[in-house]
């Protein structure tokens, strides 16, 4: 898979990444996963669904995407983090042992905009609970593919200088606290991505996702990492996992 | 039993909602939930029999879903033809001669704006026979107990999906059980577990909508 995409500087090291709705390639057996079904066994009533709404899908959505590039560094006095910029995160060994040979991050946002979360709640609103349901189950996957793909890009523009990325992490995973996410915010530009954060560290539109990429000539990346981690009923984990399992199908 | 009785449990287990609707695939043009149920009634069998027969139909599927035979998906349309039938059923529901199992009070909690888990709990909940009182999103605490003061006798789901608003849910608890201490509060969503639940005093918690039927009606068991 090799996806050309075009990034702008919008401000020193900042770059917003142009995504589009066709680069996203749904696949039907990893929506039906998350819901429970093993691969192939996606009722055809329920698959049909998710048809028609893949192909509304470019009518309601509205990608955004884009990263800061920042330095990293190790706080002298503290083990428990990493400072990224002039914030010091604090992070779990999970995420530090992965970003600790890293000398600079790419904090990254994007987004597909709410109209799939406004779909969904009109439906629910109508009554028409299962449409909505899988509306807001496509939507998910969909934002999941534009932090592939962005993932992707960063490593692309990486490696033309010779660097490697690591695997993504986000704020709420791996044991960092959600509430890191102000941190992070505080780090990019005001309304960057057309994405705004709660007190209660809440992005809105719903549909979005933010993390760090950690970058360098030392790092690598690790294709499937969640055994580091004790969240075992985390869905997430079984994307990661079935995404490890087409690993063939990715390029980093 | 009578055989139309039959064929309405048949409809909810399955998710047939009328006979227009397409899914499932075996019962594509057959009478569904919505016309069965006006059948019954034109027969006059008892509104409890029809009420009883749809509970057990309920109480299949969501043994289904606990053996991880079914998903959400089908749990929904389940509850869909079920609600289907509580329409019809509703002028007896008013009149007294039948009774819901309750009121459930739900809403997701203050600074989270989540509301797809939440509708699909209450969704499921109302199909098992339970009158629901959706408060929304975002819902400050002094909301929830005005409206246990407006429905006495009334059980409480509160609904989080993030860390950070998993502190709002637990002071909402809190103030719940301090003005009415014997209000059963039952919580759910992403971030939380049987431990969190019992870190901030909530009597319950259900990991999906099955899970809060079966809590909610052992409570009235
Ligand atoms: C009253 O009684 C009851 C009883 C049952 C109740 C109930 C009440 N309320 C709900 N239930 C239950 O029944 C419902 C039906 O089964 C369920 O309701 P849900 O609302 O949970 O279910 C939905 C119908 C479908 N499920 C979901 O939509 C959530 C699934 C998981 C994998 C998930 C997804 C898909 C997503 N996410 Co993310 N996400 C996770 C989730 C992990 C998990 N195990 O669930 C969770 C919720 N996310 C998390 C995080 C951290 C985040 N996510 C984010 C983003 C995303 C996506 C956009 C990629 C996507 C959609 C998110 C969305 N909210 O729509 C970010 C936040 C987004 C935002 N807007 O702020 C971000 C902050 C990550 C980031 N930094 O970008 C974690 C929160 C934990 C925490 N630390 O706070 C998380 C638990 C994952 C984890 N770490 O394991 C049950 O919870």
């Amino acid at each position: 898979m090799h996806i050309e995409l075009s990034q702008f500087e919008i401000d020193e090291n900042t770059f917003e990444v142009t995504i589009n709705y066709s680069d996203i390639k749904f696949d039907k057996n990893d929506i039906g996963n998350t819901i429970g079904y093993s691969d192939g066994k996606l009722p055809p009533h329920f698959e049909e669904m998710i048809d028609q709404i893949i192909t509304r899908f470019p009518k309601k959505c509205n990608i955004n995407a884009g990263y800061r590039l920042l330095n990293l560094q190790h706080s002298t006095d503290r083990k428990d983090g990493l400072l990224i910029g002039n914030k010091f995160f604090q992070m779990d060994k999970i995420v530090t042992s992965q970003l600790k040979k890293a000398n600079k991050a790419a904090l990254f946002l994007c987004t597909i905009g709410n109209e799939m979360e406004l779909w969904a709640k009109d439906l629910s609103q109508k009554g028409d609970s299962v449409l909505a349901y899988l509306v807001d189950i496509v939507a998910s996957s969909a934002v999941e593919s534009i932090a592939d793909i962005l993932h992707n890009r960063i490593n692309q523009a990486a490696s033309k200088l010779g660097l490697n990325v690591t695997n993504r992490y986000s704020p709420g995973y791996c044991n960092w606290s959600v509430a890191e996410q102000q941190k992070l915010f505080s780090l990019l530009p005001n309304n960057f991505c057309n994405i705004s954060l709660s007190d209660s560290s809440l992005m809105k539109p719903i549909k979005s996702i933010s993390g760090i990429i950690g970058i360098g000539t030392k790092v690598k990346f690790s294709q499937y990492i969640c055994d580091r981690c004790g969240v075992n009923d985390c869905t997430h984990r079984v994307y990661l996992l079935s995404k490890a399992n087409k690993a063939n199908n990715i390029v980093l | 039993m009578n055989e139309t009785v039959d064929a309405i449990g048949v409809c909810i287990e399955k998710g047939k909602v009328n006979k227009s609707s397409s899914y499932p695939i075996d019962l594509q043009g057959q009478d569904g939930a919505d016309e069965l149920t006006l059948q019954a009634l034109t027969q006059n069998i008892a509104p409890d029999e029809i009420l009883k027969t749809c509970n057990d139909a309920m109480q299949r599927i969501g043994d289904k879903f606990g053996r991880n035979e079914v998903f959400v998906p089908e749990l929904l349309m389940a509850a869909k033809a079920m609600n289907t039938v509580m329409v019809h059923l509703k002028p007896f529901f008013q009149a007294g001669s039948i009774k819901t199992k309750g009121k459930f009070i739900i809403g997701t909690v203050s600074g989270d704006l989540h509301d797809i888990g939440k509708n699909l709990v209450s969704m499921v909940v109302e199909g098992n026979g339970w009158e629901v009182i959706d408060l929304g999103v975002d819902v400050k605490t002094a909301k929830f107990l005005k409206a246990i003061s407006d429905n006495p006798n009334s059980f409480v789901g509160l609904s989080a999906l993030l860390t950070t608003t998993m502190a709002n849910m637990a002071s909402t608890v809190k103030e719940i059980k301090m003005e009415y201490p014997k209000t059963t509060v039952i919580v759910g969503g992403a971030p939380l577990s049987e431990e969190s639940a019992k870190i901030m005093g909530a009597d319950g918690y259900a990991a999906d909508p099955q899970s809060a039927v079966l809590f909610l009606n052992r409570k009235i068991a």
